[in-house]
């Protein structure tokens, strides 16, 4: 059984605390991603739960019994590295087998069952070959070789594909799924890239500075973020933030006296909001907020535009073309539910999260 | 280098650089092989020829030095104990060294880095003053002039030595090869035994050759632990250094210095064909 549990699990350096109470419930077949900005202790997580590293506080449990103290090798969980960590000295073959050798499994079944990997990730013609002498992309199939052989009840990866280039790190990136779509394998995937996570993970688990931020599936982190930080952290390019004061009538005045009219009033009824929608949701029209526009820039399927609004520039993505032109004085309206309303706080600063 | 070199780098074997870096090359070996081919040449000369003025090239090679000294300074037997003390010291500094540099290198441990830095700084230490409180220990135990007291007393400083170069050999291993291992079903020593050290065979190989060298032409130690039984050549070699009354015998100083030093050549010969494959295969690239 491939469930995973995590309880409140803390985890301290000396004096210094990098995750404070993480909880997280895996299913069975279960494909989590653990995604976050560099540092918020995704990767010590996942080396947490492969045995890597020892648990300052809380349990783990994998299929129902807690591993703290068991060895990685007893937990019967595969990882993948991101430098793939594949032995230099060991032809693929034997790099693939060696789980296997470790546990005594019979030579003919070891074969049989490196010779099926092989086949799935298409390694047969590299069998022979020592690690040197392959391209990145097929150090990559090999670390991910080695983890299926096994079988294990957990797979672990941990940002596998960010040693690959954009185009390779695509494809990786379906193979993966397509992976886990055949062996519905319990799969915990570490990246700091939200569009790897969106696309791949059935449940995203979004972190920062240590804690769990919030948790859900992808398409409910992009329409309901819980807070500023993950409705900057998901989506691309990023959502548009604008902070003011809410005033009578569904005004919002911002910090340069303008007064926008919100299609919709904040639920919560704060009087100092900042609010967020993403480029997708405007839409050019009649009537809206006034924006002039500053740069177009197509890419044939979309568009997208960069403009001031009350002096701020804001990004607005429109499918297909466009006739505005620089300089366009044009309005923008947004529908009711493509508005998000947060506490006022200074927006988070997301490199990461472009760097897609 | 000359400036336009790279733009004709496919004669580079041409240009005028690379023939000066030839010469040069020629020149360095020649500074240092200078003094070794004259030791053996002059060990094949007679009494007479040694001290001819200008010194002779060509002469009637004899025999006759190495005959008796062969016999006089005991040889064969002292060739024996040195090997098995180089032997001896080297394999036990390997095996402790290794385990203890990978410890420093890779097991969390608090104050590691002071253990080591303490076990570094003994390194500090004049050998000559710890000879004399060995002579002692070894002469209260019963010790001296045994090989075991010779392999013992290397290792103090062979020890620190394979420890520090083996811990630069894994810190330079990317530390999830052992964690990939462990994962895969190995323990720590398991991923030590099984990944890490053929890994750093090659590294391992040339610290213990190194190691060897060390202990083969150690004298210091040799002279104050031992006397008859276990002695060593670099002891016989200081003997006859140190019997000048009848003026410095260059003649058997060159024989036994020849004799040191053509076990270690062929050594090293015979290893470094093995030790560049080496290299070549482990090479720890991705
Ligand atoms: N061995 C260690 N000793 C002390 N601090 C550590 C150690 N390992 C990690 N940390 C700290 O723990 C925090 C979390 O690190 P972690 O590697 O889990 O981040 P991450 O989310 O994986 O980041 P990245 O995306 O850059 O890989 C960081 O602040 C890091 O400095
Ligand atoms: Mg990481």
């Amino acid at each position: 059984m491939g469930t995973v549990q995590i309880r409140e699990v803390r985890k301290s350096y000396g004096a210094v605390q990098v995750l404070h109470g993480i909880s997280i419930d895996i299913e069975d077949g279960e494909f989590v991603a653990l995604v976050g900005p560099s540092g918020c202790g995704k990767s010590t997580l996942l080396r947490m739960i492969a045995g890597l590293e020892s648990i300052s506080g809380g349990d783990i449990a994998i299929g129902n019994r807690v591993v703290n103290n068991v060895a990685p090798k007893d937990r019967d969980i595969a990882m993948v590295f991101q430098n793939y960590a594949l032995y230099p000295h060991k032809n693929v073959r034997d790099n693939m087998g060696f789980a296997l050798q470790q546990r005594r499994v019979p030579k003919p079944e070891i074969a049989k069952r490196v010779n099926e990997a092989a086949r799935i990730l298409g390694l047969e013609h590299l069998l022979d070959r020592k690690p040197r002498q392959l391209s990145g992309g097929q150090r990559q199939r090999v670390a991910m070789g080695r983890a299926i052989v096994r079988d294990p009840n957990v797979f672990l990866f941990d940002e596998p594909l960010s040693n690959l280039d954009a185009k390779l790190r695509v494809q990786m990136r379906s193979e993966i799924k397509e992976l886990h779509q055949r062996l519905k394998t319990t799969t915990i995937y570490v990246t700091h890239d939200q569009i790897e996570a969106m696309t791949l993970a059935d449940r995203v688990v979004v972190m920062n500075g240590g804690v769990v931020e919030q948790e859900g599936p992808p398409l409910e982190l992009y329409d309901r973020p819980a807070s500023l930080f993950v409705a900057a952290f998901i989506g691309s390019p990023p959502m548009n933030f604008l902070q003011g004061q809410i005033i009578e009538g569904n005004g919002l005045r911002l910090e340069d006296n303008t007064v926008l009219g919100l299609p919709a009033a904040d639920p919560k009824q704060r009087r100092q909001v900042t609010i967020g929608v993403r480029p997708e949701h405007f839409v050019i029209a009649e009537t809206g907020w006034p924006a002039t526009v500053s740069i177009v820039e197509p890419t044939g399927s979309e568009t997208q535009i960069t403009a001031r609004l009350a002096g701020q520039l804001i990004r607005i993505l429109v499918r297909g073309r466009t006739s505005a032109m620089p300089g366009d004085e044009i309005r923008l309206a947004v529908t009711p539910g493509d508005i998000h309303f947060f506490d006022a706080a200074p927006i988070p600063e997301l490199a990461s999260a472009e760097d897609a | 280098m000359s400036a336009r070199a790279p733009a004709v780098s496919y004669d580079a074997r041409n240009t005028l650089g690379h023939r000066l870096r030839i010469l040069a090359g020629i020149f360095v070996s020649i500074v240092f092989l200078f003094p070794i081919y004259w030791m053996v040449l002059t060990s094949f000369k007679q009494q007479v020829d040694i001290f001819t003025n200008p010194p002779t090239f060509f002469f009637e090679p004899t025999l006759a030095t190495y005959k008796e000294y062969m016999r006089r300074a005991d040889i064969v037997r002292r060739i024996v104990n040195t090997i098995i003390v180089a032997a001896g010291s080297g394999l036990l500094s390997i095996v402790v060294g290794t385990m203890a540099g990978y410890a420093l290198a890779r097991i969390r441990l608090r104050g590691a880095g002071t253990i080591g830095l303490i076990i570094l700084l003994s390194r500090g230490v004049p050998p000559i003053a710890l000879a004399v409180p060995m002579f002692l220990v070894a002469r209260k135990l019963g010790l001296t002039d045994k090989h075991i007291t010779l392999i013992l007393a290397y290792s103090t400083f062979l020890i620190p030595y394979v420890m520090w170069l083996m811990r630069g050999f894994f810190l330079a291993l990317p530390k999830e090869l052992e964690e990939s291992a462990m994962i895969d079903g190995c323990s720590r020593y398991g991923a030590f035994f099984k990944i890490i050290l053929p890994i750093s065979l090659p590294g391992l190989l040339s610290t213990l050759i190194f190691s060897m060298i060390l202990a083969w032409e150690e004298l210091l130690f040799a002279l104050v632990l031992t006397n008859r039984y276990a002695s060593t050549i670099p002891v016989a070699i200081a003997g006859i250094a140190g019997d000048t009354v009848n003026g410095a015998n260059w003649g058997a100083l060159t024989a036994v210095g020849t004799i040191t030093v053509v076990p270690v050549v062929i050594f090293a010969l015979l290893v470094q064909k093995w030790l560049i494959k080496g290299l070549a295969d482990g090479a720890t690239k991705g």
